[in-house]
């Protein structure tokens, strides 16, 4: 069965940030909440190198286990999304998430923080596909489309891919075997493969 | 390096010591695979145990000696791609983010599964049946020596023992701590216990509810806790009278015996001494909770753990004194939940004595008058004090001679 | 587990997920995966084409079905394709082109947030003028009247050359055309656009190499790079999406590539080779590696016998360049260079590729020529895979130059001789004699009466001193009073300081931008300052022409947002003030009395430039390519079946000929291995046939299927008669030309495109088959040579390395050597640089007012080498004063990095709002301030002009940073 995953290719990611401002436009992402982002390791020194981060969706997810009111749930394909109606806002998400995904609207203050935010792989949420209020509370439902998330899709370099993971690995595959070497994937040893964080 | 955190955790409630150590495989010798991983630890991995996994930490390459820039290929940095990505995974890489929201640099921090095992697993488990142990222990005390009671003549006259202003600052604190405590157990058990029975929809309306009655209840507990220690911190000194209060059991497990005691006798002062001490702790965890990742205790604490050389004593490494954001959220957390439920043992145990444990100890509280003969019984040395007081008080006043 | 909420009503098939499993499907996973990035994520099926599968998006926030609308993204000169998704008039979303040859479905951060200019939140929402300080909104009329009648009043007393007309490269094809038709109208060559000061030295410099200055293959043809060596370029950050093509390269043919650059760019970071040069030394740096090619005999010797001229002139320069002598200019060590040498001679062809790290220079003109010198040497021109890959800046940069937006040129580099108004008066049907009465004539220093018209205009790196210079020192007779800064942002331009004096001196000025910019609030006026909203490119259609020199169409996404109108609308308005609209628009339809209709007006340009081959592209063909770009090999850009068939994307120009001649368009320039039919050339014979005795023309060499077996001149009717070609002329061609000038009618002024049509027919370029010159004798510096910057730190070259004597040109006096005399570099002892971020376009107003891209970047910021930054006590994120030698200052965030080299500087140039430490944010209109705002490095920014075209320098000049 089909599992969809994120690869991003540091020998291709220029970080030109495309990824970031495709997901705030298809999702209508306010100032300050990013579901996605590039970071950039050693930066402006040799070995310079950049990674789009944002919601891996692990198979094991830890915000799925950490959950207090248990909000998240998995999709057959593997997608993990939640819902912003159980959401309490406690944070915990965060501190369990190894990739920093979850996002919430003024946090800090008196542990006042808005419903959690993340990445949905274009997904959309529990509520109805295509209604009105699924489209405010997570954004667009491309998949429901049969579509593919907007930041892999609009990858300037095409780093950033996103899709059945068998396909997501055929083709980095082509590409390590045409440069004679190769990054690893980043993060899929810790979103896919181990269940221990270790 | 979690795990050395939590053995630090364990260090301090032993209770847990069993489960965890069992899953640590042991060290095996890696000069074969020239320092890489071996078969054993593929193996232990696989047999889901936890594998010591510096000899991959260390093993980041040194981006800064890369190939100087006007050398083949420079630009492709001095640590192998594999090299990058660990320093990736271990947090040990120089990061900047596209944006800036709290703990953005950090690319992956993999505490979180420890954190959320210790959290689902020890801590439920353990955490609730202490409580548990906590409330039979007393029901069996109850029934061996029943109801504590007055053994002399009551003389009907009564004593001052709390101001309304004492009062106040206890049942401040009394009141919020129990709110705080239920809501952190609903917190906690909610998913495992309330969820199964009323639903989500019903639990996360509760949860969201006792979020904000914990958040907000914490400032009246933490002001209470003031109060209570500037009032009573000097009645709370130790002092010679306690060792022999101590001797005697407080008198508690056989009738009619009754060490002289203060203000507060040495039983009441643990009281005080504990609530103090992990009541400060919890609130300051709790800050730390509440403004998430501005308040960083834990590396700070190790550090001076460390320099005490605790671990050493106990045959343990240094603790990690440098720590990614969401691991000080995470030991906040762990911290937070260990002391609530200790210091709730001892709350019941409290609440036990000072209400239907013994015969009119709940006044001392409630009106803040006590029964004078009680006051001899229990707190000998203070009666003795307090009638002095009056008598100059009597005398000065001149009652008129007949 | 949570379950998905419904409300059981039966809605169009959805498929919950895209597993083959799945039962409710609509589209399987193959159909599903070709519509996706996956696709083309592949290396192989980068190369395929084939349609794709987009279900209809379902109603989610609207009502009503859902449009698809092309358009061309307006950030860069990729041209990327943007699609638009649109419901009631509402854009409310974008998809991935994956039909573009050129984005294949890619974006970059502008890109991907196109669709904010929907929202156009900071927008300029209506016409205001400032009235004692206070913005006041007014009526599109008002405001055209009052504009005009002063402008009247002006041209009375001071003649039409004192009002300047700075012009865009955002205009599409039709608005730059009838811009520069305006100006023309209105009698002044003081009209210009940012082409100046971005690759004018680029077109200058490779134009006078080989006879077009473009471009000369296209993104997608790097995939045929053997090597890439990209010099002055950050494409990473400024060109993202053409990574995806070099990048390609690099992976699949192991292309080696070489950036070098003073700054260790994004785009360094994915480079093999990393050449770190001190910053104006690209003349020295590029001799450097020459001089390994020579010393080892790697260059292409029958390449250079048969179509290169004076390579031996440039030897004896290169000579002097030994690795030790290139070292000591530019810091760069022998060994490397004779790395890179060996690496450009072993993968050939390599292709080289600069930006404006080459061009803003003093010597800019001198750099690009050096580039192109090296392609020659290397015989890497005319062939696929090789070439100069110039990327543009704007996205219709190319297209606004081609039109001739600039004080030096009439549209199609015609020039500004009698014969280019000649042509021109007779493309539009105008009274020659009306034309020349519109402008002014003076007397010369000869006593001869001169007309204007003829006379280059003031470029747009000096309309500052236009105001200010004293007018008795100028070719014109008064000063500027009158400034139209038509989407133009002064930010971009340096020596803001003196910028602020010039706009405050003048009588008025008029802005004419979808956003206020740094103009609405530099300066102190209170009164004289205009605002008026214009269209951006997604509120109105049009031709643009891509870097690669293919032409787009872009479809109307939106009406235009509040009050603000497109371009071609406001020229109509003025054009009526001014009372000479029938004239303007004489040949051309209107949609209303003001409204000129842009295919009529894509028409009139088609019929104009011969020169380029701008006549080929009909808007329908363009449209038609626009519908079938799946139809497009994604590396040869030609299509394959369709009814495109043959043709190559967008027509690359030179498209010869008329539309009905189908001419596919020219992919890659002075390509000897396709027939000219087929969109072959010939390097062109612009320069004479021969000189101080050499034969001009080329050697035995010629295009394929050319019936002359030599090269040969550009073709005039005599020549055709001496061919005895002239019988393959139709009566209706015998007749225009003819009516041109008989005989002496050449393919440039041709207006039936006979002579191209039958040059062709016979295989043969229309402009001759000629060799490329490496030595351009009409220039400063025929042989290109370094020379230190203006303000320079090694004081000790300056003797060995001076600038030029101070000269004379555009109308106006230009410094060098008496700058550069004086000695700054004990004050101002760090070289300040300035360049790109990827977030933000030029000035930045557009895009630090576009949410979703301010987020990103909130910050000016100088990057500080370490080193220095330790020695001035500074410390990463500290506030700190860089100040320029000519006085200007900004303080800005201190970003402390390795990234630029010791004794470096870097400034991104896209802020701006703060002045020398103040905030102007209260100076907008009240809602039209951008969300970012900073301090503009081009205040600290210095004079220096390029010899040739007067780019402006931003790249080489000197600072001092202190703590702030």
């Amino acid at each position: 069965m089909a599992r969809v995953k994120f690869l991003c290719d540091a020998e291709r990611c220029i970080e030109c940030n495309a990824c970031v401002t495709a997901c705030k436009n298809e999702h209508e992402i306010p100032w300050g909440i990013n579901r996605r982002r590039v970071v950039t390791i050693n930066d402006g020194t040799p070995g310079e190198r950049s990674i789009s981060v944002a919601c891996m969706h692990c198979s094991d997810a830890p915000c799925m286990a950490v959950c207090p009111v248990d909000c998240f749930y998995q999709t057959d394909d593997g997608i993990v999304l939640h819902s912003k109606d159980l959401c309490i806002g406690c944070g915990y998400c965060f501190y369990a998430c190894p990739f920093g995904a979850p996002q919430y609207p003024q946090a800090g203050n008196f542990g006042s923080r808005g419903k959690m935010d993340k990445c949905t792989f274009c997904a959309g949420g529990p509520e109805e596909t295509h209604s009105n209020a699924e489209f405010s509370k997570y954004g667009r439902n491309r998949i429901a489309e049969g579509r593919l998330p907007l930041c892999a899709e609009m990858c300037s370099t095409k780093a950033l891919l996103a899709g059945d993971g068998d396909t997501v690995s055929d083709i980095y595959r082509e590409r390590v075997v045409a440069r004679g070497f190769g990054t690893g994937a980043w993060g899929w040893g810790t979103a896919y493969e181990q269940k221990g964080g270790n | 390096m979690l795990t050395r955190f939590f053995a630090a955790l364990l260090l301090i409630l032993p209770l847990l010591a069993a489960p965890a150590s069992a899953q640590q495989a042991p060290a095996s010798d890696r000069s074969s695979t020239g320092g890489a991983q071996t078969l054993e630890d593929i193996l232990a991995r696989q047999a889901g145990q936890s594998v010591e996994s510096d000899f991959r930490r260390e093993a980041i390459g040194n981006p800064g000696g890369g190939a100087g820039l006007s050398s083949q290929l420079g630009t492709l940095g001095g640590a192998s791609d594999a090299e990058m990505f660990r320093a990736l995974r271990y947090n040990a890489a120089d990061i900047i983010a596209s944006n800036n929201g709290p703990a953005a640099d950090v690319l992956i921090q993999d505490t979180g599964m420890f954190w959320l095992t210790f959290r689902s697993g020890p801590l439920k488990t353990w955490g609730g049946l202490f409580l548990l142990f906590t409330i039979g222990a007393i029901a069996v005390f109850w029934l061996l020596r029943g109801k504590i009671r007055i053994d002399g003549e009551k003389t009907g006259r009564t004593i001052l023992r709390f101001n309304s202003l004492e009062r106040f600052a206890h049942w401040t604190m009394a009141l919020s701590f129990i709110l705080l405590g239920i809501t952190g157990l609903v917190s906690l058990f909610g998913r495992l216990y309330i969820i199964p029975v009323f639903g989500k929809e019903a639990f996360a309306t509760l949860a969201l509810y006792s979020k904000w009655v914990h958040n907000n209840v914490a400032w009246a507990f933490m002001l209470g806790l003031i109060m209570a220690f500037v009032f009573w911190v000097v009645h709370n000194i130790p002092n010679r009278a306690d060792l022999y209060w101590m001797s005697k059991g407080g008198g508690l497990f056989s009738k009619g015996v009754h060490p002289p005691a203060k203000k507060f006798n040495a039983g009441q002062k643990v009281i005080f001494w504990s609530t103090i001490l992990m009541g400060a702790s919890i609130s300051l965890t709790g800050l730390a909770l509440l403004f998430p990742f501005e308040i960083n205790l834990f590396a700070k604490t190790f550090g001076m753990i460390n320099a005490v050389g605790l671990p050493g004593l106990v045959g343990m490494e240094a603790l990690p004194t440098i720590l990614a954001p969401h691991t000080e959220m995470q030991l906040a957390q762990a911290w937070h939940a260990i002391m609530a439920f200790v210091l709730m043992a001892i709350i019941i145990a409290h609440i036990y004595l000072g209400s239907v444990g013994m015969e009119g100890a709940y006044d001392a509280m409630g009106s803040g008058e006590v029964e004078e003969q009680w006051a001899k019984e229990h707190h000998s040395i203070w009666y003795a004090e307090e009638k002095a007081k009056q008598a100059e008080q009597g005398a000065n006043s001149g009652v008129p001679a007949e | 587990m949570l379950r998905k909420k419904t409300n059981g009503v039966a809605r169009r098939p959805q498929r919950t997920g895209f597993h083959p499993t799945s039962t409710d499907t609509t589209v399987d996973r193959r159909t599903f995966l070709r519509g996706s990035g996956l696709a083309i994520g592949g290396l192989a099926a980068l190369s395929a084409t084939g349609g794709t599968v987009t279900p209809a998006k379902a109603a989610n926030i609207s009502l009503g079905a859902i449009e698809t609308v092309k358009s061309v993204c307006t950030h860069c000169s990729v041209g990327c394709t943007v699609v638009a998704e649109r419901t009631n008039g509402v854009w409310i979303g974008q998809e991935p082109a994956w039909d573009s040859p050129f984005n294949l479905g890619a974006h970059c951060a502008k890109g991907a947030s196109v669709r904010e200019h929907a929202h156009g939140e900071r927008r300029l929402k209506y016409p205001m003028k400032k009235v004692n300080g206070e913005w006041v909104r007014l009526s599109w009329e008002q405001a055209i009247d009052e504009i005009g009648d002063q402008m009247l009043n002006i041209r009375d007393e001071s003649g039409p050359d004192s009002v300047y007309w700075l012009g865009s490269a955002k205009h599409s094809n039709e608005q730059a055309y009838l811009f520069r038709k305006f100006a023309a109208y209105w009698g002044t060559n003081n009209v210009d656009h940012q082409a100046r000061i971005c690759h004018s030295t680029t077109v200058a410099g490779v134009a006078n190499t080989w006879g077009y200055g473009a471009m000369t293959n296209s993104f997608n043809d790097i995939h045929n790079s053997q090597a890439i060596f990209m010099i002055g370029s950050n494409a990473a950050e400024a060109h993202p999406v053409s990574l995806q093509h070099i990048l390609k390269a690099k992976e699949q043919n192991n292309a080696p590539v070489i950036v070098c650059d003073p700054r260790f760019t994004r785009t360094a970071a994915h480079a093999d080779e990393y050449v770190r040069f001190r910053p104006g030394t690209d003349v020295a740096l590029v001799w450097g590696i020459l001089w390994h090619v020579f010393e080892n005999g790697w260059e292409d010797k029958e390449f250079i016998r048969t179509r290169v001229w004076g390579m031996d002139q440039i030897q004896e320069e290169v000579a002097r360049w030994t690795p030790e002598e290139t070292e000591r200019v530019t810091g760069v060590p022998g060994s490397q260079l004779r790395r890179v040498a060996h690496t450009l001679a072993n993968n050939r062809p390599g292709t080289v590729i600069w930006c404006m790290g080459g061009t803003q220079h003093t010597t800019g003109n001198n750099n690009t020529r050096a580039y192109c010198v090296l392609q020659l040497a290397l015989g890497n021109m005319g062939t696929s895979g090789g070439g100069t890959n110039i990327f543009r800046g704007h996205d219709n940069v190319q297209g606004a130059t081609d039109l001739g937006v600039l004080s030096h040129t009439l549209p199609g580099y015609y020039g500004l001789s009698g014969g280019a108004w000649a042509h021109w008066a007779r493309v539009w049907g105008e009274d020659l004699d009306w034309l020349k009465g519109q402008f002014q004539t003076v007397t010369a220093a000869d006593g001869k009466e001169k007309n204007l018209m003829n006379l280059k205009g003031i470029p747009v790196s000096r309309w500052i001193d236009g105001i200010l210079e004293e007018a008795d020192n100028m070719d014109q007779p008064n000063n500027v009073r009158a400034m139209v800064l038509w989407g133009h942002a002064p930010n971009s331009q340096t020596r803001m300081t003196e910028m602020k004096t010039a706009m405050e001196k003048l009588d008025m000025l008029v802005v004419i931008d979808p956003y206020p910019t740094v103009s609405a609030v530099l300066h102190d006026r209170t009164d004289g300052v205009y605002l008026l909203p214009a269209s951006t490119q997604f509120e109105t259609y049009g031709s643009i022409t891509a870097s690669n020199r293919s032409f787009q169409w872009r479809d109307q996404v939106v009406e235009p947002l509040f009050e603000s109108l497109p371009d071609h609308v406001i020229i109509g308005k003025f054009a009526n003030k001014f009372g000479f609209a029938d004239r303007l628009f004489r040949n051309i339809e209107m949609d209303d009395h003001e409204t000129p209709n842009v295919e009529s007006t894509t028409r009139e340009l088609n019929s104009g430039l011969w020169t380029i081959g701008y006549t080929g592209q009909s808007p329908e063909r363009i449209k038609l390519h626009m519908a079938n770009q799946h139809t497009f090999d994604r590396t040869t850009l030609r299509a394959n079946g369709g009814p495109c068939d043959g043709d190559y994307y967008g027509m690359p120009w030179p498209c010869w000929g008329t539309p009905e001649m189908r001419h596919p368009g020219t992919p890659n320039l002075y390509d000897m291995s396709k027939s000219v039919a087929e969109g072959g050339l010939t390097f062109r014979a612009r320069f004479g046939v021969e000189r101080d005795g050499d034969n001009l023309l080329a050697e035995g060499v010629y295009s394929v299927g050319s019936e002359i077996k030599d090269g040969y001149p550009e073709f005039t009717m005599q020549m055709l008669m001496d061919l005895g070609w002239d019988g393959d002329l139709t009566a209706e061609e015998r007749a225009a030309i003819d009516a041109v000038a008989g005989p002496k009618t050449n393919w440039k002024t041709d207006l039936s495109g006979g002579i191209q049509r039958v040059a062709i027919k016979h295989g043969c370029a229309p402009f001759g088959n000629a060799k490329a010159r490496a030595v351009v004798w009409t220039f400063p510096d025929p042989v290109p040579l370094h020379r230190e910057p203006l303000y320079t730190t090694r004081r000790d070259l300056v003797e060995d390395y001076p600038t030029y004597p101070d000269r004379h040109d555009y109308r106006l006096p230009t410094l060098y050597a008496s700058i550069q005399e004086k000695d700054f570099s004990q004050d101002y002892p760090i070289i300040l640089t300035s360049g790109r971020l990827v977030e933000y376009e030029g000035g930045g107003d557009e895009t630090r007012s576009n949410p979703w891209l301010a987020e990103l970047q909130q910050d000016m910021f100088v990057e500080i080498n370490t080193r220095d930054a330790n020695n001035l006590g500074i410390r990463d994120g500290a506030q700190v004063w860089v100040e320029g030698p000519e006085g200007g200052k900004v303080k800005v965030m201190a970003m402390v990095t390795e990234r630029v080299g010791a004794g470096v500087a870097f400034m991104p140039f896209h802020f701006g709002g703060h002045f020398q430490g103040e905030d102007q944010r209260s100076k907008y209109p009240d809602g039209a301030d951008p969300y970012v705002l900073g301090e503009s490095t081009n205040t600290a920014q210095t004079y220096g002009y390029d010899s040739v075209t007067q780019m402006q320098e931003t790249k080489a000049t000197l600072c001092k940073i202190s703590a702030a």
